[in-house]
């Protein structure tokens, strides 16, 4: 695989908050990623700085291996239409699409047409007049259409209802199949993009806290639920991410998978096992750092079977 | 698989241009500065609309007035303000716009700068043709002035051309920088700068005064006539034009 | 559709598993690709592939140059001996341990699964164990 963007140590401190904190990543050329975390946890700020909207106050990023800041050549094959998204006065989603051919060398018109009638979107009215929905899909067509090798998109389908969402992926996918390139779908709609995204990358509070691939992640985690004292004592030893109790009876969700045998040993003990869907398994470990417990920034390159038996 | 050479087939079998092949820096600014002309009304035919609405309201004035002497208007500095908020917009909307076309802060400030220096020498160009149309009709038949004020004519319609355009640019520029100070640095910034300016010129002022200096002042500012009067605006301009590019440089979102 | 806490690869190697076994994908037809699989259950390519390749692995699926994927000759039998295989720790073993919670030894199960098949109306009591999933 090669890399398309490496980031190393990567730091954005203003006055008196640290938006991004200490992370290194790469992405790889054709992926779609899936970039994870709340709101303020990072992730607007981290694409502003790879596509040198904004400067970082240390770390190195090196995009197609140049330096990004100021460098036509790199930022030319990227695209990063924010969330909030400003356009000039005046302007109409017309004035934008043709501002985005100039600029962008793959820019597709006729796949820019065909998405304004998707999208339903009135390119003669005045961006200021937009829906929050019809907003989103301009952005959403810039970012299609220029077909950039590394494209951003920004929690693109706020005030998108279900329909729009849903043909904004098909689109994505079709188009992605035919001319792949790099994608990074910010959002903390994970149920939504999980199938989508090759590879997570989970921030939260500027802290890089999990760069893996979905599938692996799709099996990390479980529940184990029954004797509160079985369920304890196997908990023992491994991270816990969440654990309630009701009289006798316990559920524990732990991080890391279980091997055969142990599997084994829990049905014979009478403890259910049951999957953790990705949506969950992220929230369990955003509150697992926000509640303070040191070790969880550990995760960001797990060992599963090495660590969590020791 | 080296992504310079990849060619990949559109929805209707067009063959897409490779990525490789990535546009030079002067094509880009040129590409700037249409982009900044995509949308006409703003930095062309409002600022026209503008001069030509002040132009109607004081022929208007003029005719009720009625003068057998020669009257002169302040009109023509209408537009001005108009290009101070177009400098503050393309900063404060524009430039976040030519960030996500991937435009350099370098492109962008060259491109816009190039805007507006062809949309100053459109308005020159007005004011030259309304002087010419004032001259030969003695003031529209009304004795009545806006561009031909005899100061600014003195040295011909390349004097006054020379004079507005580089008005203008001040006036873009320092909108320009104001906006791109509130965007580096706040509310804060913008006032400290304001205070300051206010404080600079106050201190002037006080020594011109202090050494009853004012009659050689003005008679300097006379002699100097409207070459002069443009080549002082155009060190205050790029002065503007400099702090901006400094401040721009490094302002984030 | 999908079950979220189980990798995505291995349910699309097993959706195409089931096609093989319940007969809708013949041996020596071709099989969807990872496009159309991407496509069909809006899924990421990559994955999709993944899903694929482990069945090659396995000799379930072989690749014709140029033309795609086919189930391979014998494919369907070999999925049917592996299900069989682990029939017992997928059902034998969990019905165990639920009949011990209720009290019931094996040979009430034994009983019961007797009765069970016995009972004229159940549309399933023809099927042979192998072809009951």
């Amino acid at each position: 695989m090669t890399a398309v963007i490496e980031v190393e140590n990567l730091t954005k401190r203003y006055r008196s908050t640290t938006a991004v904190d200490d992370v290194s990543f790469r992405l790889e050329e054709n992926t779609i990623y899936g970039f994870l975390g709340g709101n303020g946890a990072g992730k607007t700020t981290t694409m502003s700085l790879l596509t040198a909207q904004n400067a970082p106050t240390s770390g190195s990023i090196r995009v197609f291996g140049e330096r990004p800041y100021e460098n036509h050549r790199v930022l030319s094959r990227m695209c990063f239409v924010r969330e909030s998204q400003r356009y000039p006065e005046d302007f109409t989603p017309r004035h934008s699409f043709d501002a985005a051919r100039m600029f962008f060398p793959r820019w597709d018109e006729d796949f820019a047409q065909r998405l304004i009638d998707d999208f339903h979107v009135p390119v003669h009215t005045a961006i200021k007049k937009l829906s929050r929905g019809q907003l989103s899909a301009v952005g959403v067509i810039i970012g299609l259409a220029a077909r950039a090798e590394i494209t951003f998109f920004d929690e693109p389908y706020l005030g998108l209802d279900a329909v729009a969402r849903s043909l904004f992926y098909e689109r994505l996918l079709e188009d992605y199949t035919h001319s792949p390139r790099t994608i990074v779908l910010s959002s903390h709609l994970i149920d939504e993009i999980s199938d989508l995204v090759e590879r997570v990358l989970l921030i939260d509070d500027g802290r890089l806290l999990i760069d893996e691939s979905t599938d692996d992640l799709r099996g990390r985690a479980v529940t184990l639920t029954g004797n509160a004292d079985q369920v304890d004592r196997f908990a023992e030893g491994r991270t816990l991410l969440h654990r309630q109790a009701m009289g006798s009876v316990a559920s524990a969700t732990v991080y890391g998978a279980l091997t055969d045998a142990e599997q084994a040993e829990a049905t014979a003990v009478g403890l259910e096992r049951s999957s953790v869907p990705l949506q969950q398994l992220v929230v369990h470990l955003t509150k697992k750092t926000r509640s303070g417990h040191s070790h969880s920034h550990a995760l960001a390159h797990p060992t599963p079977s090495s660590e969590v038996h020791s | 698989m080296t992504t310079a050479t990849h060619l990949t087939r559109g929805p209707l079998g067009s063959i897409e241009r490779t990525p490789g092949a990535t546009m030079a820096t002067g094509t880009r600014i040129l590409h700037v500065v249409r982009l900044q002309f995509i949308n006409r009304y703003t930095f062309l035919w409002v600022p026209l609309l503008i001069t030509g609405a002040a132009v109607l309201i004081s022929l208007a004035i003029y005719a009720m007035v009625g003068s057998d002497d020669p009257m002169y208007g302040g009109a023509g500095q209408a537009p001005l303000w108009y290009y101070l908020a177009m400098g503050v917009q393309a900063m404060s909307l524009t430039f976040p716009f030519s960030q996500a076309m991937s435009i350099t802060r370098r492109e962008f400030f060259l491109g816009t700068a190039l805007a507006a220096a062809v949309s100053s020498t459109a308005l020159a160009g007005f004011y030259v043709l309304l002087g010419i149309v004032e001259q030969a009709t003695d003031g529209y038949g009304l004795n009545g002035y806006i561009s031909l004020l005899p100061w600014v004519w003195s040295s011909g319609w390349a004097g006054a051309a020379a004079l507005v355009f580089m008005l203008t640019m001040f006036f873009f520029f320092a909108g320009f920088w104001a906006a791109t100070l509130y965007r580096r640095s706040g509310t804060m910034a913008v006032t400290l700068a304001l205070v300051g300016l206010a404080v600079v010129l106050l201190a002037v002022v006080f020594g011109i005064t202090r050494m009853e200096a004012w009659p050689r002042v003005l008679e300097t500012f006379g002699t100097m006539g409207p070459f002069g009067a443009a080549g002082i605006l155009a060190c205050a301009a790029l002065v503007a034009a400099a702090g901006s590019w400094l401040t721009l440089r490094r302002a984030m979102h | 559709m999908f079950d979220p806490g189980r990798p995505l690869f291995l349910q699309i190697a097993e959706s195409i598993e089931e096609s093989i076994v319940d007969g809708s994908l013949a041996e020596e037809s071709r099989a969807p690709s990872t496009n159309e699989l991407a496509a069909f259950h809006r899924i990421n390519p990559a994955t999709a592939a993944k899903g694929v390749t482990a069945l090659v692995d396995r000799g379930i699926l072989y690749k014709k140059r140029g033309i795609g994927m086919f189930v391979a000759t014998g494919a369907r039998q070999t999925l049917l001996d592996e299900r069989t295989k682990g029939f017992a720790d997928a059902y034998v073993a969990p019905l165990l341990a639920e009949a011990r919670r209720l009290g019931l030894g094996p040979e009430d199960v034994v009983r019961l699964i007797t009765e069970h098949t016995g009972h004229p109306t159940d549309h399933s009591a023809h099927l042979s164990p192998q072809e009951a999933r």
